[in-house]
């Protein structure tokens, strides 16, 4: 459990970074807080060639607020996002989601930016970001781009990221008057989720639902919004037998292909749509 | 002439946390030696292969790589003996030969300046295997035709012990019948620090550093295995994070490491990490116990009748992996009057890693299938889980109660212990259902289960060796300090505080008196090491002893000193003072002096020197079972019951524990500290073997557990609230009165929280539990599907 030999470099510039990751293309890979890179180095089922530390780079360590969203730099740690009074106001699923988020000691040095472009399937952020309708800033030598969150999770471990592009912040739109909730099971505290799902619901003046948005994770290969429920419950006062239906739904409409050791498909979708009816039952009471 | 008791059951810290837990203590990873070397190991990636080939290939570009070393290369090297005549020989060499029969399994070996190059080195390594069909379960191992481990031997059997006992059968006429297959997972004792030998060879001596539970048996194999003799080795065991009876095993590492010290003539360090910890560190468990029980219809058990089959992985393990299977079977009734058993085992030979000990050793394993039977029956009969196990459980008027396995139960608290677990659960329960009332989804429930436990055992069943013993040795410095050296050794659990309070009470010095020598082959005497809940009674009872006869010698010297009569001498608080006169007192430090360097003190026909020896063998135990498994294997039992409170979420599964409950009795309790926090840190091993833990392999025997990404072992969030409540029931044939309390807590809770998972269940149509870890997948698919 030792890496294999590589480079290490901590450019101070977000140009240095741009700079390495398009000199060494697929070699290279950046090093925000590590709390997932640096084990797979020890497992040896990562190789690069050079680490790219992004930890001294000013340009990403911001948390700012613009045009009432969020606005967070590669660099900034998990634990600061917790913690921060703006992100509750404004974002309140983040602040929500992130205790979920490994143990305390992983989130001082974990990333928000990090956890989204590592795209693990059980990992809680990419389904935060894809229910907040989070935008992906990405950047290479060669120019911008922005990614919607939707587009961005292509499967386990895969995103829409090229080798010489870095992840250099997500924006997260605010929406403080929406109700959020996340659920998830897991063998322990601090665990991947077995499946879990985040959720956005606002309510129209009769108290019905008026707009909801659901993505599972830990159950399929990426974060999955579900469509059908989120139409089915529009419009409706939240009853137990729509949370019946809703849970029914997604029990047949989860992409639930994630097996491993912790469980097979078909408990994961049997809970998916358990904790699906929990967090709307949550949200709309 | 006895010391008064003025140690026993006193609340004292523990004189070694000081140095644990402040960082002074002293790993074998802490251990540098002047041009050391650090080694890591191939693996086999494969469960089941030949060895084609192992070439360098580009591992010696490494800079500072020397290797790689395989079993070719170990021609002075014997194979481990095989001490057990009834079992198929294996042959154990320290470097795979000609084939790998377990994924982990060592086959080659590097050596570079540091770790990291020496694993860049193995990478690099051109090794070809030729891969053979895997064998993953016993089913498929004892199938015909299956695929053969061991190439001549006619099946995948280790050993096979049949028990047919016709009283037992012929109970089973005309009475109900109940049965279950009880199967308890795959897992292993995952101590703090993993394993690590290093080893120096200076002037044809071989001193070998190594986390291990026994220094002795290490040297005796060490020179079974290497071309020196034993005066020729050196085993010292620096401090360890914990045993938990995987470092009770003498494994292939410990064998390489020297073996390269001596080849390459500089000291070199291998420090096991996590990975190969789950991979090559022994398994343990994965027994499955088919049991039947014949019951009268007021819910008294008559006998039981049945096989336990162990799944031993690659049966690579010494001392044996199916050990724990034999004590399974010598368990299998529990404090149940149960007149006859008829119960056999079967050890399977698969590619998986090889099992061996684990804390528990077997009686967690017969525990559950014993309560879970139990419970089944109650349901079957309609009588409450309580009150069945109140109309089978030996009481005082029973004892010395010896079970249909030839156990002879010397005393204990079974009824009592299991009355008042009884009463706090049911208050426990009230409580929570209170608390947890209003959500429908979120059911409470409880179970309580008995055991007892062997504890200080023969060595015959583990090794081959027809011995239960232990030594001590005792010495008074000319200051009136004492110096205890004794064979078993300590891998963090307290033994040095357990032994300087029994010094201090036999001799009648002050504990600050007593200094403690473990683990060290040259600076102790013989012994067969720590394991089997052993330590504190062996030790003690050579301590004992030899106490005996230096007390006697320091009283013959201080009533001449104070011209009294030995009779009116007593030894207490540093000193030995005429019984009524206080004022007529001498020092340990006067009579030492006289005894070591002022000689003209002594009295006429008192020798110089005030040190004794011992050696103690329990009394009482037998070595091997008979035709029908009796066998009286431990020195005493311990006893105890054990009550889970759990809450399940029936939408999920996931049962959370709300609180645990233990009424335990190890007999006379030295350091009340010391039993509960064994007794606490048994309870939360057992319960991640209940509910987390499992070795997992995929269906061609690749392992899938090999980070605690995927072992998950239960942390501070998972560990309930619990209540320790102590019975002291006093062994009467032990050294003050005192019975081992290492293993016990692990036992109860696989079936306590398995019955507390059914109870909370209750009413839902869920069918029994039968096996562990419960998960909660395993839970949910109990319920009905919605």
């Amino acid at each position: 459990m030792k890496p294999p030999p590589f480079l290490y470099a901590r450019p101070e510039s977000l140009d240095g970074v741009l700079r390495l990751l398009a000199e060494n293309g697929g070699d290279a890979r950046v090093l925000a807080g590590g709390q997932s890179l640096v084990p797979l180095l020890n497992f040896r089922l990562a190789r690069p060639e050079i680490l790219v530390d992004i930890a001294m780079v000013d340009e990403l360590s911001h948390l700012t607020i613009e045009d009432g969203g969020l606005r967070i730099g590669a660099s900034v740690t998990q634990r600061a996002v917790e913690t921060s009074a703006e992100v509750a106001r404004l974002c309140p699923l983040l602040s929500k989601a992130l205790p979920l988020v490994g143990h305390l000691q992983n989130r001082a040095r974990g990333t928000v930016v990090g956890s989204i472009a590592h795209a693990d399937p059980s990992a809680e952020l990419p389904a935060v970001a894809l229910v907040l309708g989070a935008t992906m800033t990405v950047r290479s030598a060669s120019g911008d781009r922005s990614i919607p969150a939707e587009d961005f999770f292509l499967g386990p471990f895969t995103t829409a990221l090229e080798p010489d592009e870095i992840l250099v912040e997500v924006r997260f739109p605010g929406k403080p008057s929406a109700r959020t909730a996340v659920k998830e099971i897991a063998p322990r505290s601090g665990d991947f989720a077995i499946a879990g799902v985040a959720g956005r619901l606002t309510t129209a003046a009769d108290g019905a639902v008026q707009d909801v948005a659901l993505a599972l994770f830990g159950v399929g290969a990426v974060p999955q919004r579900l469509p059908e429920v989120e139409r089915l419950a529009a419009g409706e006062n939240v009853t137990p037998e729509l949370l019946d239906e809703v849970a029914r739904i997604t029990r047949a409409t989860a992409r639930s292909g994630s097996e491993d050791v912790h469980a097979d498909p078909a408990y994961r979708a049997r809970v998916a749509g358990e904790l699906v009816r929990r967090v709307v039952e949550e949200m709309a009471a | 002439m006895t010391a008064r008791p003025t140690h026993i059951g006193a609340q004292v810290a523990r004189v070694e946390d000081d140095r644990l837990l402040s960082g002074g203590a002293r790993f074998a990873a802490d251990i540098a030696l002047p041009g050391m070397v650090e080694a890591a190991f191939y693996r086999s990636p494969l469960p089941h292969a030949r060895i084609v080939g192992v070439g360098a290939g580009d591992a010696l570009e490494i800079p500072g790589a020397f290797g790689p070393f395989t079993a070719g290369d170990m021609t002075d090297v014997s194979p481990y003996p095989d001490f057990d005549e009834h079992a198929r020989p294996v042959g154990i060499f320290p470097l795979a030969r000609e084939r790998v029969r377990y994924a982990g399994a060592p086959i080659a070996v590097m050596v570079a300046d540091d770790r990291y190059r020496a694993e860049d080195a193995c990478d690099l390594l051109d090794v070809d295997l030729d891969p053979l069909d895997p064998v993953v379960t016993t089913d498929a191992a004892l199938a015909p035709g299956a695929p053969l481990l061991y190439p001549d031997w006619p099946d995948n059997v280790v050993i096979g012990f049949p028990v047919d006992n016709p009283d037992a059968n012929a109970e089973f006429d005309g009475r109900m019948a109940v049965s279950g297959r009880y199967e308890v997972g795959r897992h292993t004792g995952v101590p703090m620090e993993t394993r690590g030998v290093v080893a120096e060879f200076r002037e044809g001596r071989l001193t070998v550093w190594s986390s291990t539970q026994f220094p002795h048996i290490a040297r005796t194999m060490l020179s079974y295995c290497l071309p020196l003799d034993e005066n020729d080795i050196r085993v010292i065991v620096p401090d360890v994070g914990g045993g938990f009876g995987v470092k009770a095993e003498f494994y292939p590492e410990e064998v390489t490491i020297p073996w390269l010290a001596l080849r390459l003539g500089r000291p070199v360090r291998w420090i096991e990490d996590r990975r190969e910890h789950l991979l090559a560190t022994c398994h343990a468990r994965d027994l499955v116990l088919d049991l039947e029980a014949a019951v009268d219809e007021d819910g008294r058990f008559r006998a039981v009748r049945g096989m336990a089959v162990q799944d031993l992985g690659a049966a690579e393990m010494y001392p044996f992996g199916y050990s724990p299977a034999f004590t399974a079977i010598g368990h299998i009734t529990g404090p149940y009057r149960i007149p006859h058993q008829s119960v056999g085992l079967l050890a399977v030979a698969t590619n998986k890693t090889p099992c061996g000990a684990y804390r528990g050793f077997g009686i967690p394993e017969a525990t559950f299938a014993i309560e879970r039977l139990m419970d089944k029956a109650a349901d079957r009969l309609g009588i409450g889980r309580n009150e069945i196990r109140r109309r089978n459980l030996i009481g005082q008027g029973d004892i010395p109660y010896t079970t249909s396995a030839g156990a002879i139960v010397d005393s204990g608290s079974h009824r009592e212990a299991f009355e008042e677990t009884v009463r706090v659960t049911a208050e426990r329960v009230e409580h929570w259902r209170a608390v947890l009332g209003d959500d429908p989804g979120i059911r409470v429930g409880s179970g309580v289960v008995n055991y007892i436990e062997g504890v200080t055992p023969t060595y015959f069943m583990t090794t081959g060796h027809w011995t239960a013993y232990d030594s001590c040795s005792v010495r008074v410095n000319p200051d009136g300090t004492a110096v205890v050296s004794v064979g078993v050794s300590t891998s963090g659990q307290g033994l040095e505080s357990m032994l300087t309070t029994l010094t201090a009470e036999a001799l009648g010095v002050r504990r600050d008196q007593v200094r403690v020598v473990m683990g060290d082959t040259d600076r102790t005497p013989y012994g067969l090491g720590s394991w089997g809940s052993r330590s504190t009674n062996v030790a003690s009872g050579a301590l004992r002893i030899a106490s005996d006869r230096l007390l006697e010698k320091a009283t013959r010297i201080a009533a001449h000193l104070l011209e009294a009569s030995p009779e009116d001498i007593e030894a207490h608080d540093g000193a030995l003072s005429v019984r009524g006169s206080p004022g007529a007192s001498v020092t340990w430090q006067q009579v030492a002096t006289a005894a070591n360097i002022r000689t003209v003190d002594l009295p006429e026909g008192v020798e110089p020197g005030l040190e004794a020896a011992a050696t103690y063998e329990p009394p009482g135990i037998e070595h091997v079972p008979d035709e029908y498994g009796r066998v009286n294997a431990a020195a005493t039992y311990t006893n105890a019951s054990h009550a889970a409170v759990v809450s399940v979420d029936t939408g999920t599964g996931q049962v959370r524990m709300l609180e645990y409950i233990v009424a335990h009795d190890c007999g006379t309790v030295i350091n009340p500290q010391i039993v509960r926090g064994q007794v606490v840190g048994g309870v939360a091993q057992g319960i991640g073997g209940a509910l987390l833990e499992q070795l997992h392999y995929d269906e061609w025997g690749n392992p899938q557990s090999t980070s605690f990404l995927d072992y998950h072992l239960p942390g501070a969030t998972e560990i309930p609230t619990m209540q320790v409540l102590h019975f002291e029931s006093p062994a009467p044939a032990m050294p003050w009165g005192a019975k081992g309390a290492g293993e016990a807590g692990i036992i109860g809770p696989g079936p306590a929280i398995a019955a507390a998972v059914e109870d909370a269940l209750s009413g839902m149509g869920v069918a029994e539990i039968t096996r562990t870890p419960i998960t909660a997948p395993y839970v949910l698919s109990l319920l009905p599907t919605p």
